[in-house]
Order: structure tokens, then C-alpha cells, then sequence
């Protein structure tokens, strides 16, 4: 009897607990769910429900050159940002996460930094570097600011990969002769591996949608699709907006609920 | 001479954990791509200007004291404090549940989904999610269209001018980032304790208050410094959803910068945002570690 009204105050609190959780669930999806809903629009409003269903949002996005040209920034980008990332936020994970030198904890501090910095101060001082150096409005300002932004990500999570190595797994492939080198290839590596595909998922998804800095340093040639929906949204509300959004949601949901099932990456967060 | 025949044996026996070696490359290209950026900034804002803005050689404090002193600047610092405290608040409150959810349930399709959704307004570019929001607050969007229906407008409302239109949107923006912050924290007590305090006879809330709450309370701090300093330095969700004429330090940053063109005035008050910013992140990270302190001793 004391059981049975235990396991009932039990169902109850359950569900008095899922009541908050699925409205703030509610309150996140809202916004995305009326940007999708709106670039089905046959109309060019955004009259809630709207009226009929179309997919000429969708054609008039791929059918206009400049759209089509920041989709190949953003996609050219990426793959230039997540290699370079990669190959910094695992050398810099690997040394702070398992690390055993003096001035450690100072050094990753020193490398989740550009996180406390607002990134319209990033921008600005990344533009006032660029103008220096006469490089305004080339690649190079969009490929450093995108590394700037995500390399603390990349960092963190590797870093966390890099704390629950087994120090022993490395010294027994160095017994048994493989240099520092090869057993980092070959052990210490794959040993990460969790960390670093995590790394470069983050960091890809964050360059995909990063604008606050990339405003500041794109040029002309060099316009991300975040950066052409910031000023297209400021200019004319349309549903093509809408349409580029939802591939772009599209991509990134996927990633994230692909990501989770496989490397269950809820525990490195 | 052990310490002669220890010398070479050690060689043999590489070091297992890393030294300093692999964070050369990453150092290097943080000092390069950040601290250098960041170090001519605060050169910038310390330079004298001419009449059309521009930075001429030598020093001044002037751009400084132009922020503290002219009321459109340093007013747009405290909106943005004000602004940054009631988000932050807020995303604690809301994350809570959904990060208790996170950390307590069992692995599933449903924590999967809830996880998703959680993290989905995090990797949609927060373009997408003010544009949401203009749709949302529209004229003829859902929220005016659901006044009306339930008669209790009649003319659609200005809903997009409204600063809690920008406050909600903020909201939207910087919630995950707090659910995973307490997630991380909450993940972190043991079950025994929560079923101990029950054998002990206590209430659920008094579980909540005295058990659950003292010990997330470093996943507060951690949840409560990263909300606040995004807030802080904000302007593309407020630019996007109220306007330009929002009066928020990150956006009179950019709008000084990319509008007016008044690169070291941008410059001083993005360092005195930034000021701001740190000190009430030390400060309430040091109140979390005394509270902290407090519930132990």
C-alpha cells in the first residue's frame, strides 16, 4: 500500500516534471518551426497559417546567383575551416587535456579565450587587423575569423577526450618500439577519436551558422549564407529567406541528431 | 653518478604524457589570430582622431572618456547590464527542468529528441532564429493572429518594436547554452545522495532545496557567466528582430564601427564592455564558490 502510493506520487512528479520540460521544448521550436512553415508559403507574406503550399521559394533560392555563390562560400569554406581546426584543436585539446607541463591550466585558459570576448569586438579588431595588413574583404579575414570562433569548441571537447586517456596504452607501444611520434599516430589518435570527430562536428556546425563576426570581415566575393540572410532580412522580409533558413536547419538538425546517436556527444557537453 | 646513469635511461623511456610541444602550433595561432587582433584594438581606441574619425599617431584617452560621458554610450552599457541580468536569470530558471530531464533520464528516442530540440536553436544560425522571431511577432504572424481569434485585440499590435520582443528572442538565443551547462552539473550528483536525503524523510522540495540546489550550484555559475557575457556583447538578434535603434552596447559597438565609422570610439567601448563584462563574471563566480564553501561547511 506505502508502495503503491509511493510509485503514484512518483508517476505524478514525473509528469508534473515533463509539463516544464515540453514547454520550453515548445517556446525553442517555435520560431523554427513558423520559418519552415513560411517557405512553403504560396504567397509572398507571412500571414499566420499561411495560404496554400508552394516550392517556388525554394526555386527562386537556387535559381538566384547569389544565393547559389554563398552556398559555395559557405561549403568552400567549411572545408577549409574544419581541417584547420581540427589539426589545432587536437594538438591544443591533447596537450591541455592530458598535458603535463608547468602553466597548463594557464594555457587553457589562454585557449578558450576568444569565447569571453564579445564577438562584435572580435569582428572589429579582426577588420582593424585586416585593414593593416591590406587584406580587407579577401578569404583570408573569413577563414581566421571562423577558426578563431570555433577553436575553443574543438578544443574543449578534445580536451575532455584527452583527460580519460590510459597514459599505460601509450608507454606499451613505446615498449614496444614505436616512436613518440608513431604511437601518437597510432595509439593516442584513435584513442581521441571520440573527441575530435565531436570537434569537428561542432565546428563545422558553428562556421555553417557563425555571423556576428563574419559581418565585419566579408567582402564583397566573400559572403557566407548567414551573413546574406542578416542583410536580406534587414532589407526585405521574403519567404526565399525563409527557404535558405530551412536547408540550413535542415543541415544542422541532422548533424546533431545523427551525432548523438552514434557518439552520444550529450556527454562531452 | 646515479644521477650520470639515470640521465641516459630516462631519454630511453620517452615521456608518456605530452610536454608543451603540441600547443606550440595552437599557441602560436591564438597569439597571431587573437591576442594580436585584440592588442591593436586597444592601441586603436587609445589614439587621437581627426575630424572625419580617423586614428592619427599618439595618445589619447579621449574616445574613453567620450563613452563614459556621452549619455547615447554609457546608457547603452547599462541596458545592456540590465538586459544581461534579466536573461540571464531567466535561462537559468527555464534550463533547469530541461537539464535535470537531460541528466536524469534514461537513455532513449525521447532523450534524443529532447536533447535535439534543445540543441537545435544552438546550431541553427542565430539569423535563422531572429528571423523566426520577426515572422513570430509579425503583424499578420501567429501570436497577432492568436490575439485576435481569442478577441482579445483588434488591430494587429506593434509587437516587434516591443523590448520584450528583443528580451525573448535573447532568451531563445542563449537557453541552450545554459541547459548544457547545468546538464554537465546535474549529471554530476550521485543518485545515493538524492536517495538518501528521501530515507531521511525529506520532501521532494526539500530534496530540490537543500540537496539538489546547493550542489548545482556550480553548473548556476558556469550557465549564469556564459549567459551573461553572450548577452553583453550582443547585436545581431537585437538588430534583427527590434531594429537598429535597440540601445545595446553590442550594437552601438557595430553601428559605431560599421555605420558612422568611428573605429576607436567603436574600440573604447567595446574594451569597456568587455571590462564590464569580466568583472561581474569574477564576481559571480566568486559568490558561487563562496555559497558553495557555505553549504559544505
Amino acid at each position: 500500500m506505502a508502495d503503491r502510493s509511493r510509485t503514484h506520487r512518483r508517476t505524478a512528479g514525473r509528469v508534473a516534471a515533463a509539463v516544464p520540460v515540453a514547454l520550453v521544448c515548445a517556446f525553442l521550436l517555435l520560431p523554427l518551426v513558423v520559418v519552415v512553415v513560411s517557405s512553403f508559403a504560396a504567397q509572398n507574406s507571412f500571414r499566420f497559417p499561411p495560404e496554400g503550399f508552394s516550392l517556388r521559394w525554394y526555386g527562386e533560392v537556387l535559381g538566384n546567383p547569389a544565393w547559389v555563390s554563398s552556398l559555395a562560400v559557405s561549403a568552400r569554406l567549411l572545408l577549409v575551416v574544419v581541417p584547420v581546426v581540427v589539426l589545432l584543436g587536437t594538438l591544443g585539446g591533447y596537450a591541455v587535456g592530458a598535458g603535463d607541463f608547468r602553466g597548463r591550466r594557464a594555457l587553457s585558459l589562454l585557449f578558450v579565450s576568444p569565447i569571453m570576448v564579445p564577438s562584435v569586438m572580435l569582428g572589429l579588431a579582426l577588420l582593424h587587423q585586416l585593414q593593416v595588413a591590406g587584406l580587407v574583404g579577401s578569404a583570408v579575414g573569413l577563414v581566421l575569423a571562423h577558426v578563431v570562433v570555433t577553436f575553443p569548441f574543438c578544443v574543449r571537447v578534445v580536451a575532455v577526450s584527452a583527460a580519460a586517456l590510459d597514459a599505460r596504452l601509450v608507454r606499451a607501444a613505446q615498449d614496444l618500439g614505436a616512436s613518440p611520434l608513431r604511437a601518437f599516430l597510432t595509439v593516442t589518435v584513435p584513442l581521441l577519436r571520440p573527441g575530435i570527430v565531436a570537434g569537428a562536428f561542432l565546428a563545422a556546425v558553428i562556421s555553417l551558422g557563425e555571423v556576428a563576426v563574419s559581418v565585419f570581415v566579408s567582402g564583397a566575393r566573400t559572403v557566407t549564407v548567414p551573413v546574406r540572410v542578416y542583410s536580406a532580412v534587414q532589407v526585405q522580409m521574403e519567404p526565399s529567406v525563409a527557404a535558405i533558413s530551412t536547408l540550413m536547419l535542415v543541415a544542422a538538425v541532422a548533424v546533431i541528431a545523427v551525432l548523438d546517436r552514434t557518439l552520444r556527444i550529450s556527454r562531452f557537453l | 653518478m646515479s644521477a650520470v646513469a639515470a640521465a641516459p635511461r630516462a631519454r630511453r623511456w620517452p615521456r608518456v604524457r605530452p610536454g608543451v610541444v603540441p600547443a606550440v602550433l595552437p599557441t602560436v595561432f591564438v597569439l597571431v589570430a587573437f591576442l594580436l587582433p585584440l592588442a591593436g584594438l586597444l592601441v586603436l581606441s587609445l589614439r587621437p582622431t581627426d575630424a572625419f574619425n580617423f586614428a592619427l599617431p599618439g595618445f589619447s584617452l579621449r574616445q574613453y572618456r567620450e563613452v563614459l560621458t556621452t549619455p547615447y554610450l554609457y546608457r547603452s552599457l547599462l541596458e545592456s547590464l540590465s538586459l544581461a541580468v534579466r536573461v540571464s536569470v531567466t535561462c537559468l530558471v527555464l534550463a533547469y527542468p530541461v537539464a535535470w530531464y537531460l541528466a536524469r533520464a534514461a537513455h532513449g528516442w525521447r532523450k534524443t529528441l529532447v536533447f535535439t530540440v534543445t540543441l537545435s536553436p544552438l546550431l541553427a544560425s542565430e539569423v535563422v532564429r531572429s528571423f523566426g522571431w520577426r515572422i513570430v511577432m509579425a503583424g499578420e504572424g501567429p501570436v497577432n493572429r492568436t490575439l485576435q481569434a481569442l478577441g482579445l485585440t483588434d488591430a494587429s499590435l506593434p509587437l516587434l518594436r516591443s523590448p520584450w520582443t528583443v528580451f525573448l528572442a535573447v532568451v531563445h538565443v542563449l537557453l541552450p547554452f545554459a541547459v548544457i551547462a547545468l546538464t554537465a552539473s546535474l549529471g554530476a550528483i550521485d543518485d545515493a545522495v538524492l536517495r538518501a536525503s528521501a530515507d531521511l524523510g525529506a520532501s521532494a522540495a526539500q530534496t530540490f532545496r537543500r540537496v539538489v540546489l546547493p550542489l548545482s550550484a556550480p553548473g548556476l555559475v558556469a550557465g549564469a557567466v556564459i549567459v551573461f557575457s553572450l548577452t553583453m556583447g550582443i547585436y545581431v538578434t537585437p538588430l534583427l528582430v527590434g531594429g537598429a535603434n535597440q540601445p545595446l552596447a553590442g550594437l552601438r559597438v557595430q553601428s559605431e564601427a560599421m555605420v558612422t565609422f568611428n573605429q576607436p570610439r567603436a574600440a573604447a567601448l567595446s574594451f569597456v564592455l568587455l571590462l564590464v563584462t569580466l568583472v561581474v563574471c569574477a564576481v559571480v563566480t566568486a559568490v558561487g564558490r563562496l555559497a558553495e564553501r557555505g553549504t559544505r561547511g
